[in-house]
């Protein structure tokens, strides 16, 4: 799992709407691109942000973990098994148009990789959820966020603890696809009824103390916003709008 | 609720993996919701655990596949009201039509968007069969039908089993169950 770490990074210092809004920028204009040339600026722009956040490590042990594989599946499916013509690249031989495709679909999730990476190590959840409250988001929307995060451990743990309980109680988790289908039961029954037990008590919980009535809440520490920012994040939406009208052009066309 | 659905989601793949079982099962919280509470949840649930999904594993190029769950958050609300996961007989076909629904809804998405390259075992029975000379369409549409059908079944097979179980007291709390 990829998350925050504290650090004092361009990015870290930054509106935490500002970094969000450069990567989602890359994200929509990566798959508005359809030349390898804009997928390789697009990349190099991500590469950029996961300098300014401290995350070139990781971002690059990230596309080498998750992009390098799909790209190899890419090159095989387009490369080697696309359409005529084709050319000798090294003792393969490889479709034209076909290698062309698998860089740009490539290029596309490693640049989305990159940028994500460095969104998720430089955006702290905590003041995230601060800039949103002082935003006027409802508290029911950022409790959702950030209660789920904090709940997928708990229930993957509690999933690991169900699977031994029931190996311990004689539960073989190999043999025919229909033996091991069959132990879907005793394993998920126990955690989605206990799931949902626990959360029955919890709405109790938290009607009691009358979560979600308050119209606006008002946050302690509300992140700082620079002019620059703002300007930097309507900058975003406008190429990100001029590019994909653009592509809507040269469909229609 | 809508944050139980979506660690369901995001937690119940982690079964099938210790099982060795070829399913994904990432929208079982979804379907449960949506015959619990009602189809705007099951549709907050979907598009949540979709979004957390990229979260967790870093990997936000997969958000397009948002799509897919808005269809299952809508079919299974629709299939929970016309009674369909009241017993198996009912809910295993209700799943494969959602699983040929799903499937058709994520092909285009594998194809347009990621060139056919998507999760593992998907692309590796679409590879198979683009060797075996299928064009990459075809490919694609059949290898993501193939996962779709079965898994989707199964999802819906788990929730009507959960729905057969629950206590009655819980029970109770969801309206949307009596209709």
């Amino acid at each position: 799992m990829i998350g925050y770490e504290n650090d004092t990074s361009v990015l870290h210092g930054a509106h935490p709407y500002t970094p969000l809004a450069l990567a989602g920028a890359v994200f929509c204009l990566v798959f508005a691109a359809r030349s390898p040339e804009h997928v390789g600026a697009l990349l190099a722009v991500a590469v950029l942000l996961a300098v300014l956040a401290g995350a070139l490590g990781q971002a690059l042990r990230a596309a080498l973990a998750i992009a390098l594989p799909t790209i190899v599946l890419l090159l095989v499916l387009h490369g080697l098994l696309g359409p005529a013509p084709y050319s000798f690249v090294g003792p393969f031989l490889i479709s034209d148009s076909g290698f062309e495709r698998a860089v740009v679909l490539g290029g596309r999730i490693t640049t989305v990789l990159v940028a994500t990476v460095a969104v998720l190590r430089s955006v702290s959840p905590a003041r995230l959820v601060d800039a949103m409250t002082d935003r006027g988001v409802p508290f029911s929307v950022t409790y959702l966020l950030v209660s789920t995060l904090t709940l997928v451990p708990r229930m993957r743990q509690r999933a690991a603890g169900i699977l031994e309980a029931q190996q311990c109680r004689g539960l073989r988790l190999g043999g025919s696809p229909f033996a091991r289908l069959a132990a879907l039961r005793p394993l998920t029954l126990p955690l989605i009824l206990g799931a949902l037990m626990e959360v029955d008590e919890q709405v109790l919980a938290l009607d009691s103390r009358g979560v979600g009535r308050s119209p606006r809440r008002t946050a302690l520490d509300p992140p700082a916003d620079t002019e620059f920012e703002w300007l930097l994040r309507w900058m975003c939406l406008v190429v990100v709008v001029a590019a994909w009208t653009a592509r809507a052009r040269e469909w229609l066309l | 609720m809508v944050r139980l659905g979506v660690a369901i989601n995001l937690v119940i793949g982690q079964l099938a993996a210790a099982l060795l079982l070829p399913l994904f099962l990432d929208a079982v919280g979804t379907i449960l919701v949506a015959s619990l509470v009602g189809w705007r949840a099951a549709l907050v649930t979907g598009l949540t655990a979709q979004v957390l999904a990229a979260v967790l594993s870093g990997n936000f190029a997969w958000l397009p596949f948002a799509v897919v769950q808005v269809v299952i958050a809508l079919y299974a609300s629709l299939a929970a009201r016309a009674g369909a996961l009241r017993s198996y007989w009912t809910a295993v076909p209700a799943g494969l039509l959602l699983g040929f629904i799903a499937g058709s809804t994520a092909a285009p998405i594998a194809y347009y968007v990621f060139g056919g390259a998507t999760a593992g075992g998907v692309t590796v029975v679409t590879t198979a069969l683009r060797a075996l000379g299928l064009p990459l369409q075809a490919s694609v549409y059949i290898s993501s039908l193939s996962t779709d059908l079965l898994d989707k079944t199964i999802s819906f097979a788990l929730v009507c089993m959960v729905l057969r179980t629950l206590p009655r007291h819980l029970a109770a709390r969801f309206p949307a169950l009596a209709r």
